[in-house]
C-alpha cells in the first residue's frame, strides 16, 4: 500500500472521529444565542457561563466526588483480590474472577433500575450513597483487571525472597510488590476515573432533586436550554480527559493498561 | 403517584397538585379524601370549571392552561388544527406523545377538525400513523419541544400556554395560533390524600395557594395562570397566561373521565399506527 | 503461588462480597422478575406478552438490524484503519494510536451532543447539502435511524480498531509481503493471510462494539428520541412513563441474552473459518 492511501485511509477514519469535538469547541465559542456551526462570531462567554451555572457546580463537585473516592473504595477492595486471585491458588478463583468482573457485563441501564428497585428503595438508602456504590461497582472490574495485569508481569519470588529474608507477608507486600505495580495501580485509577466521571445509564436511575452527576445534569440541561454552553462544557471537560490522559501517557504509556 | 399510590396505609404525601385526569384516577381508587371547601376561603372566587373539576369536591382547580399550536410566523401561518398535518408542515412538525397531558389535547382538537364524534379518537390516530413519516419527532416535554424549535428542527407544534415564555424569548419569530376550532385547555388540580393526619396544615396550605394574593403574585412571576377570577394582572402579563373569563370559558375541555377510560386503548393503536 | 488458602479468600472476600451484595444480588431480583408475569408466579407471559406488540418487535428487530451494521461497518473500517496504523513507522504508530483511544475518554454526551451540531437542520452536513444544490432547504437528519447509525458507529469504532491492532501486531511482518510476493491479490492476501491470523481480535472487537451498541442509552435517546426507538430507550420509557417493570425487566433480560449470543455467534463464526 503507497503511503497516500495509508494517510488517506486514517485522515478519514480520524476526522470521523475526532472532528466532531473540533466542531463543538468552536461551536461552544459562538458569539450568538444559539448553538450553530460554524459559530455567529466568536466570544468566550459561554465558556464563561459554564462557571456560573449553579447546578453545574454541584453536579461537577458530586462526579468529581464519585470519580475519586468510589475508584479509590474500588482499589482498595479491588488490590487486594487481585493480589489473591494472583498469587493464591485458590479453588474457584474463577468463578471469583466471573462475580467480580460481572459489573461490565450488565448494560449499566439495568445495573441503575436494578438498585433502584431492590437496595435503594428497600435499604432506605441515600441517592449520594447509592450512586457511590453503584460506581464503585461499576468501577471494580478495571481495578481488578488492571492491576492483575500488572501482578502478572511482576515474578512472584521477589516476593518470596523478601519473606525468606525476614519479612511478613504484609510488609514483603508493601515494600516490594506495591512499588512495583505502582504504575497499574495508576493506570486503573485514570481508567476508573474516567469511566465513573463520564458513566450514564446507571446513574439516570438514581438521580432525585439536587442529586445529579454532572452529565446527567448536561441531559437537563439541554432539556431546558439550547444555548451554547453545553457546547463548551463539553469541550471543556473533553480538554479534561484529554490531559489527563496525555500526562497519563508520558507517565506510564498508558494506553497499554486500556 | 407512585408514591402515593405506594404509601396509601400511612401516607407520606399530604397534599398534591396534579393534572384532572390523575386526580381522577387516584380518586377512583379511595385514595383521596373531599376537600371541605368551606375551609377555602377563596373557593367562591374560583372560576365555575375549577370548583369541582372531577366530581364528590375530591379537587380544586388552581390554574389553567390553553393548549394551541406554535409556530414560525416567518415561514408559516396557522389557521386550523388541520394544519398539523397538511402538505405546508410536512416533515417539519412534532406532535406531543401520547403519554403525555398534551397528546390527548391534539387528538381532542385534531378529532374536532375533522367532524369526528366527540372522544372517539381511533380515526384521528389512524390519520397521524399515515402521516407518520412527516412528523419529526414526538416531544415527551415542552422543554424538549421549545429546544427543537430553537434549533429549526421543528417549525410548529401544539404546546401548552404555560411554556410560551420558552418561545417568547426566542431570537426566532414565534407565535401563538388561533385556530378556528378554538384552543383546547386543561387544569391542574389540588387534592388532599386521605386519612393523613396533617389535613389542617394542608388546608391552609392550599387556602394560601388559592387567595388572590398568592395567584396574583404566582401570575406575575409567570409561573401559573390563575384559576381565581379576581386576580388582576398587566396586558403584559396577561400576554404570556392562560388569563380572563372570555379566553378560559372558550377552551375546549376534555373530561377526565374520558381521559381515563380510554387512554390504554389509545396508547396501543398509537404505538401499533404511529410509532411502529 | 501461595498456599495459605484462607488467607486468599480472606484478600478476596470484600471486592467479592461487595459486589454480591450491591450487584448481583438486586440485578438477580430484576431478571427474575421478567419470568413472573404476577408476583410468585413463574411464567414466560412476561416474554410472550412484549412479542405479541407489533412496537416491542420493530423495536427489537431495529435494535438488532443496528448493533449488526455498527459492528460490521465497524469490522471493515477497523480492519482498513488498523492494517494502515500497523505499517506505520514506530514513531508516528504510538501518536497515531492514541488519537484512536482519545474518544473513548471523552464523555458520550459531549460525543453524541457533537452531532445535533453536525447533522441538525442548521448543521454543517445541511449547509454543505445546501450549499452544494442537492437539496433546496435543509433536511431532516436528526430522529432517524441514520442518525443513531452514526454516532454509535462513532462511540463504538475506536474499541474495534484497537482489539484488531493489536491482533495485527502479532502477525509475523513479513507473512503479508511474503504472501504478494508470491502472487497473491490484497483480496487473497485478506482473507487467507489477515483475516485467519486476526480473528481472535475480530471476535473481541465485534462483542464490544455489538454490546456498546445495544446498550447505549445517550446516542438513542438523543439521535433517535421516541421516534426511533431502542431497546434501551424502551426500556427507559417503560419504567419512567408507564410503571410497567415486568416489561422493563423482560427488555433487561433479552439485552443481556443478545449480548452473551453474539459473542457466542462471532466465537462460533471464527472457529468454523479456521
Amino acid at each position: 500500500m503507497s503511503r497516500l492511501t495509508i494517510w488517506l485511509i486514517l485522515g478519514t477514519t480520524l476526522t470521523f472521529l475526532i472532528g466532531p469535538f473540533l466542531i463543538v469547541i468552536f461551536a461552544g465559542a459562538s458569539a450568538g444565542e444559539a448553538l450553530s456551526f460554524p459559530p455567529q462570531g466568536l466570544s468566550l462567554k459561554w465558556y464563561a457561563k459554564v462557571f456560573t451555572v449553579e447546578s453545574f457546580r454541584a453536579s461537577f463537585a458530586l462526579s468529581m466526588f464519585l470519580a475519586i473516592f468510589g475508584t479509590l473504595t474500588a482499589l482498595l477492595i479491588g488490590i487486594p483480590a487481585a493480589y489473591a486471585l494472583n498469587r493464591y491458588n485458590l479453588p474457584g478463583a474463577e468463578a471469583i474472577r466471573t462475580i467480580v468482573a460481572a459489573p461490565i457485563i450488565v448494560p449499566g441501564i439495568i445495573v441503575g433500575l436494578a438498585l433502584l428497585r431492590y437496595f435503594v428503595v428497600p435499604l432506605d438508602v441515600t441517592i449520594t450513597m447509592a450512586l457511590f456504590v453503584t460506581h464503585t461497582a461499576l468501577v471494580l472490574p478495571y481495578a481488578v483487571r488492571v492491576v492483575s495485569s500488572s501482578l502478572n508481569n511482576l515474578r512472584a519470588d521477589m516476593e518470596e525472597a523478601a519473606v525468606i529474608l525476614g519479612c511478613t507477608r504484609f510488609q514483603a507486600f508493601v515494600k516490594v510488590v506495591l512499588p512495583n505495580i505502582r504504575g497499574g495501580i495508576l493506570a486503573a485509577f485514570i481508567l476508573g476515573f474516567v469511566t465513573s466521571f463520564n458513566e450514564v445509564p446507571a446513574s439516570l436511575f438514581l438521580s432525585g432533586p439536587g442529586v445529579r452527576t454532572l452529565p446527567i445534569d448536561m441531559l437537563s440541561y439541554m432539556e431546558i436550554t439550547f444555548d451554547p454552553s453545553v457546547a463548551a462544557l463539553s469541550a471543556l471537560l473533553a480538554f479534561m480527559s484529554v490531559a489527563i490522559v496525555f500526562v497519563a501517557e508520558r507517565l506510564l504509556g498508558f494506553s497499554r493498561y486500556v | 403517584m407512585a408514591k402515593i399510590e405506594a404509601n396509601a396505609a400511612d401516607p407520606v404525601i399530604d397534599m398534591a397538585v396534579i393534572s384532572s385526569h390523575d386526580a381522577l384516577s387516584l380518586a377512583r381508587k379511595n385514595l383521596l379524601q373531599a376537600i371541605d371547601t368551606s375551609r377555602l376561603q377563596s373557593f367562591d372566587k374560583l372560576y365555575t370549571a375549577a370548583q369541582d373539576p372531577i366530581g364528590d369536591n375530591m379537587a380544586v382547580g388552581y390554574t389553567f392552561y390553553a393548549s394551541s399550536i406554535v409556530y414560525r410566523s416567518d415561514l408559516v401561518s396557522i389557521e386550523s388544527w388541520n394544519d398539523l398535518l397538511g402538505e405546508k408542515l410536512a416533515d417539519n412538525v412534532a406532535l406531543p406523545n401520547i403519554t403525555g397531558t398534551q397528546g390527548p389535547l391534539t387528538l381532542m382538537m385534531l378529532n374536532k377538525a375533522e367532524g369526528g364524534k366527540p372522544g372517539e379518537f381511533s380515526g384521528t390516530i389512524s390519520a397521524i400513523g399515515k402521516h407518520a413519516d412527516d412528523i419529526v419527532t414526538f416531544y415527551s416535554r415542552s422543554s424538549e419541544l421549545a429546544q427543537l424549535m430553537n434549533q429549526e428542527e421543528v417549525i410548529a407544534a401544539p404546546v401548552g400556554r404555560f411554556a410560551w415564555s420558552r418561545f417568547k424569548s426566542s431570537p426566532l419569530p414565534f407565535a401563538w395560533a388561533e385556530p378556528k376550532e378554538g384552543q383546547a385547555g386543561g387544569m391542574n388540580v389540588m387534592i388532599m390524600t386521605a386519612n393523613n393526619g396533617n389535613e389542617d396544615l394542608a388546608y391552609k396550605l392550599m387556602d394560601y395557594w388559592l387567595s388572590t394574593e398568592v395567584q396574583t403574585r404566582i401570575a406575575e412571576a409567570l409561573i401559573d395562570s390563575p384559576a381565581n377570577t379576581e386576580v388582576k394582572v398587566s396586558d403584559e402579563v396577561a400576554e404570556n397566561l392562560t388569563y380572563g373569563a372570555e379566553l378560559i370559558n372558550s377552551l375546549n375541555i376534555l373530561d377526565p373521565a374520558v381521559i381515563i377510560a380510554n387512554r390504554d386503548v389509545w396508547v396501543e393503536q398509537w404505538n401499533n399506527e404511529v410509532i411502529r | 503461588m501461595f498456599l495459605n488458602r484462607s488467607e486468599g479468600f480472606a484478600l478476596a472476600l470484600p471486592a467479592a462480597l461487595f459486589t454480591c451484595l450491591v450487584f448481583l444480588v438486586p440485578v438477580g431480583i430484576l431478571l427474575s422478575a421478567a419470568f413472573q408475569a404476577e408476583p410468585g408466579v413463574w411464567s414466560l407471559q412476561g416474554y410472550v406478552d412484549f412479542f405479541s406488540q407489533p412496537l416491542n418487535q420493530s423495536v427489537f428487530l431495529r435494535t438488532l438490524k443496528l448493533g449488526v451494521l455498527v459492528a460490521g461497518t465497524s469490522a471493515v473500517i477497523g480492519y482498513a484503519a488498523a492494517f494502515c496504523i500497523v505499517n506505520l513507522p514506530a514513531s508516528s504508530r504510538g501518536r497515531i494510536f492514541g488519537l484512536v483511544v482519545l474518544p473513548l475518554m471523552i464523555s458520550p454526551v459531549a460525543r453524541t451532543y457533537a452531532w445535533i451540531v453536525i447533522l441538525g437542520r442548521t448543521g454543517i452536513v445541511n449547509d454543505v447539502i445546501v450549499g452544494l444544490g442537492l437539496s433546496e432547504t435543509p433536511i431532516r437528519l436528526l430522529f432517524t435511524e441514520t442518525a443513531v447509525f452514526i454516532g454509535l458507529l462513532q462511540l463504538f469504532l475506536p474499541l474495534m480498531i484497537i482489539s484488531l491492532v493489536s491482533a495485527m501486531e502479532n502477525i509475523p511482518q513479513d507473512v503479508v509481503p511474503a504472501a504478494r510476493v508470491l502472487g497473491a491479490s490484497w483480496f487473497q492476501v485478506f482473507f487467507r493471510v489477515i483475516l485467519p491470523l486476526t480473528k481472535e481480535g475480530l471476535v473481541i472487537g465485534g462483542t464490544l462494539v455489538f454490546t456498546g451498541a445495544l446498550t447505549a442509552y445517550i446516542t438513542p435517546a438523543i439521535l433517535g428520541g421516541s421516534k426511533v426507538l431502542m431497546l434501551e430507550t424502551l426500556l427507559y420509557q417503560k419504567v419512567n412513563v408507564s410503571n410497567d417493570f415486568v416489561s422493563a425487566s423482560v427488555i433487561a433480560m433479552i439485552l443481556i441474552v443478545m449480548c452473551f449470543s453474539a459473542n457466542l455467534v462471532l466465537k462460533r463464526i471464527a472457529s468454523v473459518r479456521s
